[in-house]
């Protein structure tokens, strides 16, 4: 039942953004001149191709996200159940002893500069 | 059955209808405060006090020229505003407005998407947000446009995770992931006077949750990701007319999405406001309309907050940003989160 009414909320989102489109497609004044059609580069021609190389540095921060998120995402389930646990005392060492690999693990990444920005 | 039916309709009408209904106010709210703020006088001429301009401003969304330029990738260029909208609406599926009450007999929950991991659905969706600037970004062709999808991305990848410190230090107090719960355990006052609120437990997670909030919502100061001066208008500018208006919706609804989230976790939520409880002890059949009135008014006045900030602050430099993100929240963050359980453990043994 939950799923259900989840279902026909998003399917209202979508149709809701779908119609807008519409809308002002159907509205839309119509024109073709062609210097709109180009890229936008501040009025001057375009020069090269948008799918040159970025920064390193985007990629090394997306990693290590995904590294530093998961290891928060494993603590959620932690808090739901700690206060129900039998035994805390174990519940809070192992907390303790898992905060101290993340904590080895970002004076690592700190350390080697991969999330120094400034040059 | 046809209860159910009708339930469901219902509560998806008005769950879509406050915030797209409030988002014209919002608008009008942000342009008129920018004026005050600087002393300016802010668009004033259509109707009184100008109340119309959102108004006009729709009309012309829908009146204006599409422009669809030949270099995009024209699937994605299309998808890209309507994946931004929708994932920006879907986190509202998991707030409620009031607790649950029976209604002939029924006992209604009043979100759209009632599940035991509420506040966890509202987080990875409003974490989504990132796919439609990203889509938009890169379908756009353009150098600035992918430039600020990528810089929005890491920003909002870096932020989460203070975000979700906090999230977890807050769930570990409350002891449940039930919004329900955690804004029962908001609900009354300390010492007669003071509101049970979670900012006052946790501050220094409400503030880094506020940090991260303006940081998910791509607001000033950090707007990094449409920075005029330096990438003109970032990852929408390609985009005119009702798709450049499908963006715009898409930010406003994704602050107050977020807004909520905050007020649920740190500002009790739903529970009355102080002196309400006068009203309602009188007449108990209004309890949900003022428990609604009350998470209207608190996330109102964080709408006011953002705007008041965004026209206060100037801009973030790029590496300032990420070096605040990792070098300074996100330990500030794993601090408060040991010392909170430290404390909790030693304080019951």
């Amino acid at each position: 039942m939950e799923f259900a009414s989840f279902a026909v909320f998003f399917i209202i989102a979508c149709t809701l953004s779908a119609v807008l489109l519409g809308i002002s497609s159907l509205l839309g004044q119509k024109r073709k001149a062609i210097r709109e059609m180009d890229i936008y580069e501040s009025g001057v021609n375009p020069v090269g191709s948008a799918t040159r190389q970025y920064d390193i540095k985007f990629f090394l921060t997306a990693i290590l996200f995904l590294l530093f998120d998961v290891e928060i995402v494993f603590l959620l389930p932690w808090a739901m159940a700690y206060n129900g646990a039998p035994d805390q005392t174990f519940m809070m060492w192992g907390f303790v002893f898992f905060m101290a690999i993340l904590l080895v693990g970002y004076i690592f990444v700190i350390n080697s500069k991969a999330l120094k920005w400034e040059e | 059955m046809l209860e159910a039916i009708i339930e469901i309709l219902l509560k998806t009408a008005v769950i879509l209808a406050l915030p797209l209904g409030a988002l014209p106010i919002i608008i009008h709210v942000e342009r008129r405060g920018a004026a005050f703020i600087q002393k300016r006088l802010g668009p004033n001429r259509v109707g009184p006090l100008g109340l119309l301009q959102p108004l006009a401003d729709v009309a012309k969304f829908m009146f204006k020229e599409e422009v669809h330029p030949s270099h995009v990738r024209p699937f994605f260029y299309t998808a890209a505003p309507v994946v931004a909208l929708v994932v920006a609406i879907l986190p509202l599926a998991c707030i409620p407005i009031f607790a649950p009450i029976e209604i002939f007999g029924r006992s209604v929950y009043p979100e759209v998407f009632k599940s035991d991991m509420g506040i966890f659905f509202a987080f990875a969706a409003s974490a989504l947000g990132s796919y439609g600037i990203l889509l938009a970004g890169w379908a756009s062709n353009n150098k600035y446009s992918m430039l600020g999808a990528i810089r929005a991305c890491a920003q909002m990848v870096s932020y989460e995770l203070s975000l979700s410190t906090s999230l977890v230090a807050m769930i570990f107090l409350y002891g449940s992931n039930d919004i329900h719960v955690m804004v029962a355990e908001q609900t009354g006052y300390w010492f007669g006077f003071l509101p049970k609120w979670g900012f006052f437990l946790q501050p220094v997670a409400a503030m880094l949750f506020l940090i991260g909030i303006f940081a998910e919502s791509n607001r000033l100061p950090f707007d990094l990701a449409e920075g005029e001066s330096e990438i003109v208008a970032g990852y929408h500018i390609e985009y005119s007319s009702m798709k450049f208006a499908l963006f715009f919706m898409a930010e406003y609804i994704h602050m107050i999405a977020l807004s909520a989230l905050f007020i649920i976790m740190f500002f009790g939520g739903y529970s009355l406001l102080p002196g309400m409880e006068l009203i309602a002890d009188r007449i108990p059949a209004s309890l949900a309309i003022l428990q609604a009135l009350s998470l209207i008014i608190k996330v109102a006045s964080m709408i006011w907050f953002f705007v008041w900030v965004r026209w206060s602050f100037p801009r973030f430099r790029y590496d300032q940003l990420m070096n605040l993100g990792w070098e300074r929240l996100l330990p500030i963050g794993i601090a408060n989160l040991i010392v909170t359980v430290l404390f909790v453990y030693f304080r019951n043994h």
